[in-house]
């Protein structure tokens, strides 16, 4: 089979894989070709608007699992191909030369056995690396079932590595994918999140999640962060070599099990709490395959959804929010009309509105409108001179939402009652000539779930 | 005497000439306004004069920048430079009147109406640099049969030529590769990690390897094969990667190239 063919099929498995990071990590070039920018670089966007940044393709699509909602399980009809790791080695540096990726995505179906698998990804990224003296980005997809001492390996020359845990909830794992078990997905994860911890290289990776000191994970069940004990590691000696310096990540299918939001967010929030992930993403279902088990053929993917999901994963990355408080107890889903932070700001109105001049960081980054960049300017711009309320535009708030909950110098600017329904009214009329995500997602959520 | 006439600055388009004219302005006479001589307008209620590039001058200008406001104040004013607004220079030096003025906080009064400007030219300028990291589509040309030199060609809006430098030199040390900007006739030369710009000629380019257009089809059917059909969204494409960066866009290529 031509290269050219092999790329397409192995192309065509690996894009439902969301991942395509190439931060996190800043690189001279030590080796002949490539470095690595700490803020990532995308290089195209494809037509579904995603961008591309990294060769994201599979070493071969030839599988012995039949997962029910996969493409590339053992009973479905597709072309089957596998990459020689030369070719694929040589390939990435000639795309990356022509600065059409910033570097390789590769992950694998379970072609033989796991450990098979693993070493021949090994192999690829070994030549790369030693071979091709590549310096650039490398993600690593681990498979369930890799044993400790590949998995070590392969993130000793990967930037990044991640193991899908694929569902919210155990019940959907079991249900959907009955052959990967449990702790095939969390004992690699904990054994990542121990090396890097071991090596001291937490300082780094873990500034994004704001939860609590390193803990090593004590559960290898799907865990809520209040049970996860805390375990620090003692440090160790120093090593010269960085293993997985850019972190793990991981993702979730959204809406093909019936998992709620709150089950989501909650299982991320465990995710970055115990295993200290750099990120969480999240993969609306997208129904290709017929069974009793997944939504029907058809239904379209959950994209408002997986759009709120993102949102809120921000808010407790970056923003001080813990998970029980976007979705509490007998709330299970978000609000597809309106952004999370929003949604939660009119359940909480006693706390607005905020003064601008005086709102401490936190305050200032939960008022709707606020982000990091404006929050910041913000607090500087108060060192040497009050906020007016006409600054604000110039500094970078969505004064559409921003508005109602604030005052600058004493002054209430907002046109209606801080009152919940009105508000929200104005809220939602406002955002909905600019939203359009939310007015795809609303037919798509109907089909899901009424 | 009556009316004293302003006093416009003149240099050559060269950074250090228009720090040379900021350099005047303090010890000589106050500029009402510093333009590149080539493109200068002239006004009979202005005079004008001709600033020669005096690199001591400029060096003197860009440390006092750096110590008495911010390095991040130089960094600003650097971006507003390689702008392509017009009046780019008046904006940078109101920034650093005012910076000099108000030492290093004029970074932070992001609504003063100058610092606001600045800032947001500086943001699109960095961030069309930033932009081009990704965007830029290097064709290997043959130079000899076992040797290729890479070649791009960008047509920005701002001259981020210099911004890129550091990035793609460091990237590909090993391969000579040629930066063409070809708005503004000139090009990033780059061998074994160092790297000039200079004006280029086309025509004296070589001619592509062979192995070229294979490289552009698995490109393009790359890119073709990873997007997902039901998930389909020109608007986002579009406002991610604008129209006008296509043309030097190997995927977006439909015919043969």
């Amino acid at each position: 089979m031509q290269i050219f063919d092999k790329l397409r099929i192995l192309a065509d498995g690996a894009k439902y894989d969301v991942s395509c990071a190439t931060s996190g990590v800043d690189r001279k070039n030590a080796g002949r070709i490539g470095n690595a920018s700490c803020m990532g670089i995308c290089h195209s966007w494809s037509a579904d608007g995603r961008c591309i940044s990294l060769m994201k393709v599979l070493l071969s699509n030839r599988c012995v699992y039949d997962c029910e909602y996969c493409i590339n399980r053992r009973s479905q009809d597709v072309a089957r191909a596998s990459f020689e790791p030369e070719e694929l080695a040589e390939l990435a540096i000639e795309f990356y030369r022509r600065n059409y990726i910033e570097g390789l995505f590769l992950s694998s179906a379970v072609d033989g056995s796991p450990d098979r698998t693993a070493e021949r990804m090994l192999r690829t990224l070994s030549l790369l690396r030693e071979d091709h003296g590549f310096a650039g980005y490398i993600h690593a997809k681990i498979i369930p079932g890799v044993s400790p001492e590949l998995i070590h390996k392969i993130g000793m020359v990967a930037d990044r590595i991640s193991v899908n845990i694929e569902f919210a909830t155990e019940h959907g794992l079991k249900k959907l994918a009955p052959q990967k078990k449990t702790p095939d997905i969390f004992l690699p994860m904990k054994q990542i999140t121990e090396t890097i911890a071991d090596r001291k290289q937490l300082g780094i990776s873990f500034r994004s999640y704001p939860g609590s000191v390193v803990t090593a994970a004590s559960d290898l069940r799907y865990l809520q962060p209040e049970e996860a004990t805390g375990l620090s590691l003692p440090p160790r000696g120093k090593y010269k070599e960085r293993f997985a310096p850019a972190g793990q990540s991981t993702q979730m299918i959204i809406g093909a099990s019936g998992e709620t939001d709150r089950q989501i967010i909650k299982t991320s929030e465990g995710l970055y709490n115990s295993f200290k992930m750099k990120r969480v993403y999240y993969s609306a279902y997208i129904s290709l395959i017929s069974s009793p088990g997944l939504p029907p053929l058809m239904t379209a993917p959950p994209l408002a959804r997986e759009h709120r999901l993102y949102q809120t994963d921000w808010l407790m990355r970056f923003y001080g929010f813990r998970a029980d408080e976007i979705l509490g107890e007998g709330n299970p889903f978000l609000d597809l009309e309106m952004d999370p932070k929003a949604a939660w700001a009119l359940s909480h109105l006693e706390q607005f509105p905020v003064e601008i001049n005086k709102a401490s960081k936190e305050e200032l980054l939960r008022i709707p409108g606020v982000g990091l960049v404006s929050a910041g300017r913000i607090l500087r711009q108060r060192r040497i001179a009050a906020v007016r309320f006409e600054d604000l535009k110039k500094i970078g708030v969505v004064m559409k939402r921003a508005k109602y909950f604030i005052t600058c110098a004493g002054r209430y600017y907002g046109d209606c009652e801080l009152e919940p329904a009105a508000l929200r009214n104005r809220l939602i009329n406002g955002e909905r000539c600019t939203d359009r995500l939310s007015l795809i997602g609303d037919g798509a959520q109907i089909s899901m779930f009424l | 005497m009556g009316l004293k006439l302003k006093m416009d600055y003149l240099y050559d388009g060269s950074f250090e000439g228009f720090l040379s004219c900021v350099y005047q302005n303090y010890y000589e006479e106050k500029a009402s306004g510093i333009y590149r001589q080539d493109s200068y307008q002239n006004n009979l209620l202005r005079s004008c004069r001709y600033v020669e590039t005096d690199e001591i001058h400029a060096q003197k200008v860009y440390e006092a920048v750096a110590s008495k406001i911010s390095e991040q104040a130089l960094k600003r004013v650097y971006c507003v430079f390689l702008s392509c607004f017009d009046g780019r220079e008046n904006i940078a030096l109101d920034y650093l009147r005012l910076g000099f003025r108000m030492g290093y906080s004029v970074d932070a009064l992001h609504s003063h109406p100058v610092v606001f400007e600045a800032q947001r030219i500086a943001q699109k300028v960095s961030f069309e640099a930033h932009r081009l990291t990704g965007l830029i589509r290097f064709s290997a040309l043959s130079l000899s049969p076992d040797k290729e030199l890479l070649y791009a060609r960008i047509q920005p809006d701002h001259g981020v030529l210099e911004l890129l430098g550091e990035h793609f030199s460091d990237r590909l040390k090993g391969d000579p590769f040629i930066i063409h900007d070809a708005r503004r006739g000139k090009a990033l030369y780059s061998a074994e990690g160092q790297w000039h710009i200079a004006p280029i000629d086309e025509k004296a380019l070589p001619c592509r390897s062979e192995q070229e257009e294979v490289y552009r089809r698995m490109w393009k059917e790359y890119f073709k094969t990873i997007s997902i059909e039901q998930r389909v969204n020109p608007a986002c494409q579009r406002r991610m990667m604008p129209a006008r960066y296509w043309k030097n866009l190997t995927e977006m290529q439909i015919r043969r190239s």
